[in-house]
């Protein structure tokens, strides 16, 4: 009697230890966008296999087979079932409410884990058919159940997999339903088109453009954040696009060959602003000229008599206004040496307010501020700036609206603190932002300069120099550096010696919260910390289960 | 007194305003200090999405924290415009919850500017506080100006700018304001329809100004632009009319410096969210100041009473003065038509002394006069035009 109800608890410990695992996992699938390669992929490099769960129940799995039936093998049962409980409960969390990227419960999440579980309890509930069915000794015996929990610990990543793969007709159908509906609002609207697309710096342009739009010529639509893929879109048309909204600015991210042209077929675009041409997510494109050509699918979806506005900073930018001419194809940036630019800024300086400047825009000067600190954001507002006045804004009151632009969250952003000032630039960093934001910590008052990082990611083979040439550049200018993780420390420790940087002053440190925690027992007053990139719980490589 | 017997009253809080927590802050205690012995009193949240709600949960502050999660815990109710109704209408099942009287008490757009108050008349129910033109000429800081000076009372000047013209002419817009007469740096320039501290700045440079109305017009179609006084001082005094018109003791914000500048005034908080309410009730103030001079003092309360007056307003309402420390001029310079508390920590102060109880049961008696008079009135000429 007293060893069937230990074993039930068992059974009913391993159930609710599978629920909150299933979740766990569902997390890192859900950041990996539900893509069953990228997630076996993300499993293999983190080895993000159950070790705890398994090897509670193999212990007790062996002092069954060791003693069988004896008191103590029960014992060692009832201390398995707590211990799991523990794990699930308190040590890892709930990841619905925990961790820096959390389980968002969409209705897709919802469905997928339920499948998954419902597969996996299935395989939990096999002792308790085997003890009625075979009736003899009335117990579920403690060897299957021990064996069928550490097969659904090992199980769970393959029973998400599965379960998304079950569920894809649904999804399917439901995406579809969704992709025409959003279509069918968008045509019945028809707000004028604007698409962006670039290697970095596309979500800031687009946030500067709604915005300034908005001030200058009408109500515009734009998804918040960085959505950019057809899914986030159609959502946010769907909830949020209305009739008094004049234009629409819409992100294009590629992520691949084909998904501007998607996105260019769903939301057609009647003029675009390329932000830049880069060598952000190599690994996905194989070589910078396939980058070229998945960011060049938005010009060619543009109409003769469209706009093309292009970052003229960026030679493959440039190259897209010239193989991709419109009826008004316009340069901005800032590097008058590489060509031509139909609108320039000269003059820049930064202070703890903001960034001065002068633009230069069909032979005259307009001089202003924006509250955006750092090049990169001076470039999203000079393209914003000149799409709204290809559009029919006026200079004038358009230079004096990007005082008003509001920050993007976390893309170097100054938060002014009564002791120590952070510089947040958390958001998927690249070399040229990280060098701009490297400039601004150099440009602002400060007693010490401080940066934590864990570098730069998807440069693929440039990664590990890009990582080192940026550290030797952060060595002529902090004071304090800490290195996060294991992604880019070897790179960004190579740098720093290779510049002298002293090693005393390098501080490695395995997460970004006990970097902040080795930052909080050593910043004093007049300290400025630069935040460069945060690489979510996917690289920070502390997983364990 | 029987359950039956006492008299039903809406209180309406939050909406689509700047100023939404402010209100829902001064609805609380408002709901604390009403009567419970005279009053049945039913809470009516307006999300900041504009949809209407009512249940108990909404006395407690700690429900705000999860809004909008939580609000499918409540019932969702709408005032229909359809005179006889007499009450909320509930969405769920179109039933009827009754009410006497009905107490907004919004700051800012849509609340306190004549909207809401629209749509009482339309429902033709009794309310508390000023009517609709009462209302929205006070929230209208460019038309209670004009209104005012025309009955006497002293305002400081002001440009009113369009944001059409800015969009259009920005240098042309910049270049005649300055050109004006008397509109010399520093200016001031702000809002001419919000009620709250946002989007206000003062302009020392020549560069500044277009900046500072592109500003503006992020949350207003038009924006006001006046010549800054520098050295300040503020006196405001609350008015209210239940048997004739009464004035509250005044009170006088002060600064750590000693001078309330104007940045002072507006820009506290950095211009952040906070709206004035919340930036009154954290001010430091003198109350019934006794060292102020006796004349100031029956200036401010002789030009409340008038402005009040002129006005047409009507519940309790809050007049800021300021006066120009260089020449000791007073100036009009804003009503607040349903001020933050209600004033209340004025009126307690004040001789005869008002507690908050009284005010709230005073400001629905009057209500419930007003409509009753209103009632009097014939509107029904019967249809002759289309019946000959």
């Amino acid at each position: 009697m007293l060893a069937k109800l230990i074993t039930i608890t068992l059974i009913a410990a391993i159930l609710l230890f599978t629920w909150r695992r299933t979740l766990s996992y569902l997390r890192y699938f859900q950041q990996e966008e539900y893509n069953t390669t990228r997630f076996i992929a993300w499993i293999k490099s983190n080895r993000a296999y159950d070790t705890r769960g398994s090897l509670i129940l193999l212990l007790a799995l062996i002092a069954h087979l060791i003693f069988p039936g004896s008191g103590a093998s029960l014992v060692i049962a009832l201390a398995s079932a707590v211990l799991l409980l523990f794990i699930a409960n308190v040590l890892e969390g709930d990841p619905r409410t925990t961790g820096k990227i959390r389980l968002n419960m969409t209705q897709r999440a919802t469905k997928t884990a339920w499948v998954a579980y419902g597969m996996l309890a299935l395989v939990g509930l096999i002792p308790l058919w085997g003890s009625c069915c075979s009736c003899s000794h009335g117990s579920p015996p403690l060897t299957l159940t021990a064996t069928c929990g550490i097969l659904m610990a090992q199980l769970t990543p393959v029973a998400l997999m599965l379960a998304t793969r079950i569920l894809s007709p649904v999804e399917r159908s439901l995406q579809d339903y969704y992709y025409n509906d959003a279509k069918r609002i968008l045509a019945d609207l028809n707000p004028f088109v604007i698409g962006i697309t670039g290697s970095y710096g596309k979500t800031g342009a687009k946030a500067a453009l709604g915005d300034l739009l908005t001030q200058t010529l009408g109500s515009t639509f734009w998804p918040k954040k960085s959505i950019n893929t057809v899914m986030g879109i159609t959502r946010t048309i769907r909830e949020t696009m209305r009739p008094h909204h004049k234009y629409a600015v819409i992100e294009m991210g590629a992520y691949n060959i084909g998904s501007i042209k998607r996105l260019c077929d769903f939301t057609p675009p009647k003029a675009a602003l390329v932000t830049a041409v880069g060598i952000m997510h190599l690994e996905r494109f194989g070589s910078p000229e396939n980058v070229y050509k998945a960011k060049s699918e938005i010009a060619q979806a543009l109409p003769e008599d469209g706009i093309l506005v292009c970052n003229g900073d960026s030679p493959n930018a440039r190259r897209m206004a010239q193989e991709h001419k419109r009826a008004t194809t316009l340069l901005y940036g800032f590097d008058l040496t590489k060509g031509h630019l139909d609108c320039f800024a000269t003059d820049i300086t930064y202070d703890e307010s903001g960034t001065s400047f002068v633009i230069h825009y069909k032979g005259e000067r307009y001089p202003g501020r924006t509250p955006l600190l750092g090049r990169p954001a001076l470039s999203n507002a000079l393209g914003a700036f000149t799409m709204a006045c290809a559009l029919g804004a006026e200079p004038a009151f358009a230079v004096a609206c990007l005082g008003n632009l509001p920050p993007v969250d976390n893309r170097l952003v100054l938060d002014k603190g009564a002791t120590v000032s952070y510089l947040r630039d958390a958001y998927n960093s690249n070399p040229t932002g990280f060098e701009a934001a490297l400039d601004v910590l150099k440009n602002l008052p400060a007693t010490r300069r401080i940066l934590i990082t864990p570098g730069m990611i998807e440069l693929g083979d440039q990664q590990y120099d890009e990582n080192k040439r940026l550290a030797r550049l952060a060595a002529s200018i902090c004071d304090l550096v800490y290195v996060v993780g294991t992604t880019n420390r070897e790179a960004i420790v190579a740098g720093l010696s290779e510049a002298d940087f002293p090693r005393s002053k390098t501080i490695i440190a395995d997460s970004r919260d006990e970097a902040f925690q080795l930052l909080g027992e050593q910043s004093a007053a007049g300290d400025l910390v630069l935040i460069e990139n945060d690489l979510g719980d996917l690289h920070e490589g502390k997983v364990r289960f | 007194m029987t359950q039956s017997k006492r008299t039903r009253v809406a209180v309406l809080f939050g909406g689509r305003s700047v100023e939404h927590e402010i209100s829902v802050i001064t609805a609380l205690q408002l709901m604390q200090a009403i009567d419970p012995a005279v009053y049945d009193v039913t809470p009516v949240y307006i999300a900041p999405s504009g949809t209407w709600h009512t249940g108990p949960q909404l006395l407690n502050r700690s429900f705000y924290a999860k809004v909008p999660g939580n609000l499918g815990t409540l019932q969702e109710v709408t005032l229909l415009p359809k005179p006889g109704t007499r009450g909320l209408t509930k969405l769920s099942d179109s039933s009827i919850i009754p009410i006497d009287v009905f107490l907004p008490a919004f700051h800012g757009q849509y609340g306190e500017d004549g909207c809401i108050q629209g749509l009482f008349e339309m429902a033709d129910v009794p309310y508390t506080g000023s009517n609709v033109v009462s209302s929205a000429m006070t929230m209208n800081k460019y038309a209670c100006k004009i209104f005012l000076k025309e009955h006497g009372i002293p305002v400081l000047p002001a440009q009113l700018i369009a944001r059409s013209d800015a969009q259009h002419d920005i240098k042309g817009v910049v270049e005649r304001v300055l050109a004006t007469e008397g509109y010399s740096l520093p200016l001031f320039v702000k809002p001419c329809n919000l009620g709250s501290s946002i989007g206000v700045s003062k302009v020392k440079e020549v560069s500044e100004l277009a900046p500072a109305l592109a500003k503006v017009f992020r949350f207003d179609t038009h924006a006001l632009v006046e010549p800054c006084v520098n050295d300040i001082m503020e006196i405001n005094c609350s008015v209210r009319d239940y048997e004739g018109i009464h004035t509250s003791v005044v009170e006088i914000p002060v600064s750590q410096s000693g001078v309330l500048s104007y940045e002072e005034k507006y820009l506290r908080g950095g211009g952040k969210k906070s709206g004035p309410s919340a930036g009154m009730a954290s001010l430091t103030r003198v109350i019934d100041p006794q060292d102020l001079d006796p004349e100031m003092k029956s200036s401010v309360i002789d030009l409340a009473k008038r402005s009040f007056t002129a006005l047409g307003c009507s519940g309790v309402a809050r007049l800021d003065f300021i006066v120009d420390l260089a020449t000791g001029k007073l100036y009009f310079n804003e009503l607040n038509a349903f001020p933050g508390s209600c004033s209340f920590y004025l009126w307690v102060r004040s001789n005869p002394r008002v507690l908050y109880t009284t005010l709230i049961h005073n400001m629905i008696e009057s209500a419930l006069k007003h409509h009753a008079t209103a009632a009097s009135l014939d509107r029904n000429i019967g249809l002759k035009a289309l019946r000959s």
